[in-house]
């Protein structure tokens, strides 16, 4: 290299074309090597009138560790480039190196708001290597916690997008929903956020009695305590004005952008993987899937309300329904699968969770894909955002609910 | 199984497919040379007795001796997932066809897999890395990775530590020497 290296200064040990940057000037937007794609060549270059405005890593309404370039022409937001790794932890290198049983509490950090949902794709997809049969009683324990957890995912998520709007007295509404749930799932599993309790084959404890009050608790009065907290932002007209027509998607673009869960359903199409593709005992239960036509982020915020109630329908069947028996299928404490590949898709609160699973016959995955929603809805958001002005950014991204620990595996 | 599925698939794709249409569970599979990649996937998105409008999902393989590109996809034409495999990408310079013809957000998950494989996804405007730093140069999630930490080996190496109550044949003798520990 030669002497004309800007001050402060030098060459990548790795990449010799890549300069790094020792001062504070490596928050500097734009970025200190030469474009490497087409896409980074037409964000990087400023037209009339335009600036970039540097957004994180540690913004506080960026859910997590999350850097955004905004290119600004004046309040409107021309283009947006999301910088990911932050929170990079190489989950799935660490699951290929940890045996079957190790990776269920790897891949809880993942999603640490609604873990369950995080733990159950893998989980389902062992069971579909090793052919085993989960008992029923089981499988309803998993739906009836996985329903506590949507609620407790969706409580937080009202939370999230009003303090993102300008609102903070909702976050704190929404906590104690939250928190009420959360209790009631530590007494289940023994932690209140990375649970660690669904096992290849069954769970880990069955119901117990502190549960059981808790819930039964909680059920007498949960539909008037969530009406009481919509009604704080469904009839306040700040926030509906605010949240309608803020970040509009069609039916095929969210198809095109890969999008599922609420945030499809939202732009007028059923598909929720508990119909579209049935797994555990969704069959046997009666609920519906709600859909809205707006596609904008209020259809979203509602949309995920209605999910609520249905999610309390379903628990309350489960508790109905709930058939004695085993909780665990009974299998050898050492697992060593056939050679073979199984992939397993569900409905979580975020959108389609899925792992993808390959066996060499050892008792250490040969490779497990992670599928997180999360990953997906932050993408779309270069494709929501752009002509919407900058105090809409964070609200736009907040509506679509994306977690950074499954954004960055 | 949907057996129909099996069918649809073998007459129309009959000539591309490497090796029989494989059905497991509620998993259907099919097997594609790379340069296939484009066609399949069109068909299989725009033609009527197929019509998947749903990409679950995008990932990279590594066998340990080839890549692979692995897609699910979703349909209500059918009861199952249908898997479809891009196989046999030479260590060296995999390329495949990259998906955002079709599904834009493909995007993305085509930037993890090369950050993490090395694929390069032809057509992909936007193929840099996403987790990894821009200055760093390997592919974590190949199997000739292998992490730092004797603990944690890859299979790869044959090391079974559950099934061993003392240390492996192939542990390094005498201390480990651990570092970013005091």
């Amino acid at each position: 290299m030669t002497t004309t290296l800007p001050p402060g200064t030098h060459v990548s040990g790795d990449d010799p074309n890549v300069l790094i940057d020792d001062d504070y000037a490596s928050y500097e937007p734009i970025p200190p090597y030469p474009p490497r794609t087409e896409r980074e060549a037409e964000f990087y270059t400023l037209g009339d009138g335009e600036m970039y405005l540097n957004m994180g890593p540690q913004h506080p309404s960026t859910h997590g560790v999350l850097r955004v370039v905004l290119k600004l022409e004046g309040e409107r937001v021309v283009d947006i480039d999301p910088v990911l790794g932050y929170l990079h932890r190489g989950v799935e290198k660490l699951c290929e190196n940890a045996d079957y049983h190790q990776t269920i509490s790897q891949v809880d950090p993942l999603e640490y708001v609604s873990s369950l949902f995080m733990e159950w794709g893998p989980v389902m997809a062992y069971e579909k290597l090793l052919d085993i049969q989960v008992p029923r009683r089981a499988e309803y324990i998993r739906v009836l916690s996985g329903e506590l957890n949507r609620i407790a995912s969706h409580a937080l998520f009202m939370g999230w997008f009003a303090l993102d709007l300008g609102g903070l007295t909702p976050i704190l509404w929404s906590f104690i929903e939250r928190d009420e749930i959360v209790e009631m799932l530590a007494a289940l599993t023994g932690q209140r956020m990375l649970f660690n309790y669904f096992r290849i084959g069954g769970v880990n404890g069955d119901l117990n009695h502190e549960f059981l009050s808790r819930l039964g608790d909680w059920m007498s009065r949960a539909v008037g305590q969530i009406d009481a907290n919509t009604k704080l932002l469904n009839e306040n007209e700040i926030f509906v004005r605010r949240a309608s027509g803020l970040g509009v998607i069609d039916t095929d673009m969210a198809l095109k952008l890969c999008m599922t869960g609420p945030n499809l359903r939202a732009t007028g199409l059923p598909y929720d993987i508990r119909r579209a593709h049935p797994y555990s005992v969704y069959p046997e239960l009666d609920f519906e899937v709600p859909t809205r036509s707006e596609g904008d982020s209020l259809a979203r915020y509602l949309l995920r309300m209605e999910e609520v109630k249905q999610s309390l329908r379903i628990i309350d069947q489960c508790l109905h329904q709930m058939p004695d028996g085993p909780i665990m299928a009974k299998l050898p404490r050492l697992l060593r699968p056939r050679p073979g590949r199984a992939w397993a898709a569900l409905e979580g609160p975020r959108g389609l969770y899925g792992a993808y699973a390959i066996s060499d016959g050892t008792d250490q995955p040969f490779r497990l894909k992670i599928h997180d929603p999360s990953f997906i809805h932050l993408q779309a958001v270069g494709a929501l955002l752009p002509g919407h002005l900058l105090a809409d950014t964070m609200a736009i991204m907040a509506s679509l609910d994306p977690i950074m620990g499954g954004v960055d595996k | 199984m949907d057996r129909a599925l099996k069918l649809r698939l073998e007459a129309r794709f009959g000539g591309v497919l490497r090796g029989p249409v494989r059905q497991r569970q509620d998993q259907t599979e099919i097997r594609i040379a790379p340069r296939d990649v484009t066609d399949v996937l069109r068909a299989l998105h725009d033609e009527p007795p197929f019509s998947f409008p749903v990409l679950a999902d995008l990932a990279g393989v590594d066998t340990g001796d080839t890549l692979q590109v692995v897609y699910h996809l979703w349909s209500g034409t059918t009861s199952d997932w249908l898997r479809v495999i891009a196989e046999g990408l030479p260590r060296e310079d995999p390329r495949v066809p990259s998906a955002t013809f079709l599904w834009k957000g493909a995007e993305w998950m085509e930037r993890e897999t090369y950050d993490m494989f090395g694929i390069v996804f032809e057509g992909n405007r936007d193929l840099r890395r996403i987790y990894m730093p821009a200055d760093y140069t390997s592919f974590p999630l190949r199997k000739d990775f292998y992490l730092a930490d004797d603990a944690a080996r890859s299979p790869g190496a044959g090391v079974r530590h559950m099934e061993r109550s003392h240390a492996p044949n192939d542990a390094v003798a005498g201390t480990v020497r651990r570092t970013g520990a005091a």
